[in-house]
């Protein structure tokens, strides 16, 4: 017997990891480009890969009853999964890319030595996508927490480049510290002009997150492709019909096991009638490394049995266990008080739908937060209820509003933040500006201040100011200018809080009431003819 | 201070004080009818800015042969010029060019901005100006600062930008605004964005802020621009009738009398302004610009 690996296959396999390289980089080039370059909008569509996302488009499409019409590449990806089976997932996906990627260091270092047979169950996935398609159905979007896409996103946009200007503002210092003053600069100039925002309230724990799901391929090989990933799962379901079907040339075939002990996705190939076509992801490794070129992926019309799709165990019963305990699972989402009453914390993007609207269309990716010129943006963890996690709100301490910019708006891959021109942003109220008279320096110390006129961006402003008498400690009274503020001309933005210098508790503050998105969250009613124009 | 360095400070003060000028600089000094404040009108702003500077005796007066040359204007808002809140592009561009034609070094362009840099000094026009004219134009970076002992009456000391620091020389380049504490900021307050720090908290005694800091920042030459000129609603303005063309450039070696003279732009007398009068006490410069030579010029 003739001992020779095919050549075509391994050549298929360097095409592959080009094309991983490719999609990734693409993805990263994308992720970049979500940011304030010098253009008002944004010319390259920076989202564009969530859109070939048939999970997000299915689960937007049902959650919030919507036809949102970008979503029809996911048809592409629908039909390619179809007709080649998962490629996708083996040949595109960005984060099937870092895992393949980790799995491949973590084998090499021996970290992980994969078995001859793998035992462990691949129904969680599908279980998973169940309870989102569940939820989905009664408007509860969940798919952005394991969506690849989303979940890549928001890992880079909340930690891992967070964490990569956090070293370049080090390497600067140190470049400062050893005088070479021009390498700094190099590095100052472009964490300000890639806008690489470098705090974020739950960053610890996205990145966490993020580097576990890396980690967990030193247990199983791309860990999160076989047991978690509910695109994979939907994907899966969909490559019955699909031509590429793997066969093995029994005269060649030596029995060896190697194909299916290094198969990456747990898909079987040995022997071929245990094969899960709708695990495979098509990454050549079998085909490639088989010792006598026995194995192939000829052309073949024929639909595989169901069972055979997966293979997993996805008994009926299970489905409609997993189906009914996610049902009861969904009011748990909405025993929230953020239900009831809108919290005054949660101030949204300008631009963002009504509370229910924006929940079931958030995908929670993160790129509003990546995109956001001065890192006000922050994903919330309890404003917002449980669904609402990692979903955006202002946090005016840490940034504010930029009044001429609209990123935010025009990077939402799903329109949960609607698309705004500068001129229909300014028109938007995100929220309310208060005075705490308490802490302001011209109320209570009686000294000047008003920095937040100053700052505020609205002509004329909404932050006017009157003479206070304030009382000193040893008695004297002196009279100041004191901001007050016009709440018809407030537009909520944010800066005068963030520039106010009572820095630990701003005197100055901004909450979500007023914002124009909400009706019961509104403030100022317009009465016809109140304004003296009646009938207006 | 130890007595040693007070000596050795005052034995090398007093060889390079009276001779420091022409041994080691060497401007050419001026004539004496030479004009301390040029007001030139007109209706290109980058012309009358050329103009201004030749009435004032020519960049070559203020800039030497190899210089390392800042140049500072206010491009501390978001907002496009129609909107005077930041200096006027097309002045920071005809000041670049005199200043390279002069024979500077390095000519840099900054302001530490206060909406975001990138967006304040793209959507001023001052970026794209500045880069044309051969200036480079870094954004400020706060953590490139150096605590300075400024020695003034409140602010004993302060964070400078490194970038300002290192310069032989700086032109001052404000545009002549509303501002609702100090009334009208010009050149004087312009200096708060040449500092780090928390700026915000300067204007508990903004007026003597400005003055400290005009104090320690020298520079050869302040330009104002007033070609349109920010009359409420400052110092960022929003609208264009929040602003008033006077199409004029005030260039000036005395950094009040600049100021003293942007202020009849507004119809206020420059006593009427606190931080002028306190720094004419200082001894900074003269607000009384009956007793200032000024040059005026419509082109």
């Amino acid at each position: 017997m003739k001992k020779e690996r095919s050549r075509k296959f391994r050549a298929l396999q360097v095409l592959r990891i080009l094309s991983q390289a490719g999609f990734f980089g693409l993805f990263l080039a994308l992720f970049i480009g979500a940011h304030y370059t010098g253009q008002d909008y944004i010319s390259s569509t920076v989202q564009r890969f969530f859109h070939f996302d048939p999970l997000l488009a299915l689960v937007t499409l049902i959650a919030a009853r919507l036809v949102y019409a970008s979503f029809v590449f996911a048809l592409v990806t629908v039909i390619a999964t179809v007709v080649l089976g998962r490629v996708f997932c083996g040949w595109v996906c960005p984060l099937g890319a870092v895992h393949q990627f980790s799995s491949f260091a973590f084998k090499k270092t021996r970290f992980l030595r994969p078995p001859k047979e793998e035992r462990v169950s691949l129904a969680w996935k599908y279980y998973i996508l169940i309870i989102v398609l569940v939820g989905a159905l009664l408007g509860l979007d969940l798919a952005g927490y394991l969506d690849p896409f989303s979940f890549l996103t928001r890992s880079f946009a909340l930690s891992i480049f967070p964490g990569l200007a956090y070293a370049l503002a080090g390497l600067k210092a140190g470049f400062y510290a050893l005088g070479l003053i021009s390498a700094g600069r190099s590095i100052s100039q472009l964490l300000e002009n890639w806008t690489l925002n470098a705090t974020f309230i739950q960053g610890f724990a996205v990145g966490f997150l993020f580097l576990a799901a890396v980690a967990l391929n030193a247990w199983k090989e791309r860990f999160w492709c076989r047991y978690l990933c509910p695109t994979g799962a939907f994907l899966g379901l969909l490559s019955r019909w699909n031509v590429l079907k793997l066969r093995i040339d029994d005269g060649k075939c030596i029995k060896c096991g190697l194909c299916t002990q290094h198969c990456e996705t747990q898909a079987n190939p040995y022997p071929v009638e245990k094969w899960r076509s709708g695990e495979c992801v098509y990454c050549e490794t079998c085909a490639a490394i088989c010792p006598t070129a026995a194995i192939g992926f000829p052309l073949k019309a024929a639909p595989e049995k169901l069972a055979n799709v997966s293979n997993v165990d996805l008994a009926r019963r299970k489905v409609i266990l997993t189906a009914l305990l996610g049902l009861a699972a969904v009011p748990f989402f909405r025993l929230t008080p953020s239900r009831k009453r809108a919290s005054l914390k949660l101030i949204r993007p300008p631009g963002s739908l009504p509370e229910d609207k924006f929940l079931a269309k958030c995908v929670k990716c993160g790129q509003c937060m990546r995109a956001c010129p001065t890192n006000g943006l922050q994903p919330a963890l309890s404003e917002a209820g449980p669904e609402g996690i990692y979903t955006p709100m202002l946090v005016p301490k840490i940034g504010y509003c930029e009044y001429y910019c609209s990123l935010c708006t025009q990077v939402c891959p799903t329109g949960a933040i609607q698309k705004q021109t500068i001129e229909a942003k300014n028109k938007i109220k995100i929220g309310s500006a208060w005075v705490n008279k308490n802490r302001c320096l011209p109320y209570t110390l009686g000294k000047p201040c008003i920095v937040c006129e100053e700052h505020c961006p609205v002509s004329p402003k909404a932050i006017k100011f009157v003479e206070v008498e304030a009382k000193l400690p040893d008695g004297k009274v002196v009279v100041q200018k004191a901001p007050v503020i016009d709440l018809e001309l407030c537009t909520g933005c944010g800066i005068c809080e963030n520039k106010c210098p009572v820095v630990d508790d701003p005197a100055i503050y901004v909450t979500s009431v007023g914002e124009t998105r909400s009706e019961k969250n509104r403030l100022l009613l317009q009465v016809i003819g109140e304004s003296g124009e009646p009938g207006k | 201070m130890k007595r040693r360095n007070f000596l050795r400070d005052l034995a090398v003060g007093g060889t390079v004080l009276p001779w420091g000028a022409r041994v080691f600089g060497g401007p050419a000094v001026a004539p004496a009818q030479t004009p301390q404040l040029a007001v030139v009108e007109g209706e290109s702003p980058y012309l009358i800015t050329k103009e201004a500077v030749a009435a004032l005796g020519g960049m070559k007066r203020f800039i030497a042969r190899g210089d390392k040359v800042i140049i500072k204007p206010n491009i501390g808002w978001d907002r496009v010029p129609e909107m005077a809140a930041c200096t006027n592009p097309e002045v920071v561009k005809a000041l670049v060019e005199l200043v390279r034609d002069a024979g500077a070094r390095s000519v840099t362009v900054i302001d530490n901005t206060t909406n975001e840099a990138k967006r304040c000094y793209v959507r001023s026009g001052i970026l794209d100006a500045a880069r044309a004219a051969g200036a480079s134009v870094p954004f400020a970076d706060e953590s490139r600062v150096k605590r300075v002992a400024l020695k003034g009456e409140w602010l004993k000391e302060w964070d400078i930008l490194m970038d300002v620091l290192e310069a032989d020389k700086i032109i001052n380049v404000p545009i002549a605004k509303h501002h609702s504490l100090c009334r009208l900021t010009m050149g004087m307050k312009n200096w708060l964005g040449a500092i780090g720090g928390a700026r915000n908290q300067l204007h508990q005694k903004l007026d003597q802020a400005m003055v400290d800091l005009t104090a320690f920042f020298k520079p050869a030459l302040t330009v104002l621009d007033a070609y349109r000129i920010l009359v409420r609603n400052g110092p960022q303005g929003g609208r264009v009738s929040d602003t008033k063309l006077v199409k004029t450039v005030v260039a000036g070696t005395d950094p009040v009398a600049v100021d003293a003279m942007g202020a009849t732009f507004f119809e206020i007398r420059p006593q009427e302004l606190l931080y002028l009068k306190l720094a004419q006490e200082r001894g900074l410069g003269k607000f009384e610009l009956e007793k200032v030579r000024v040059e005026k010029r419509k082109i």
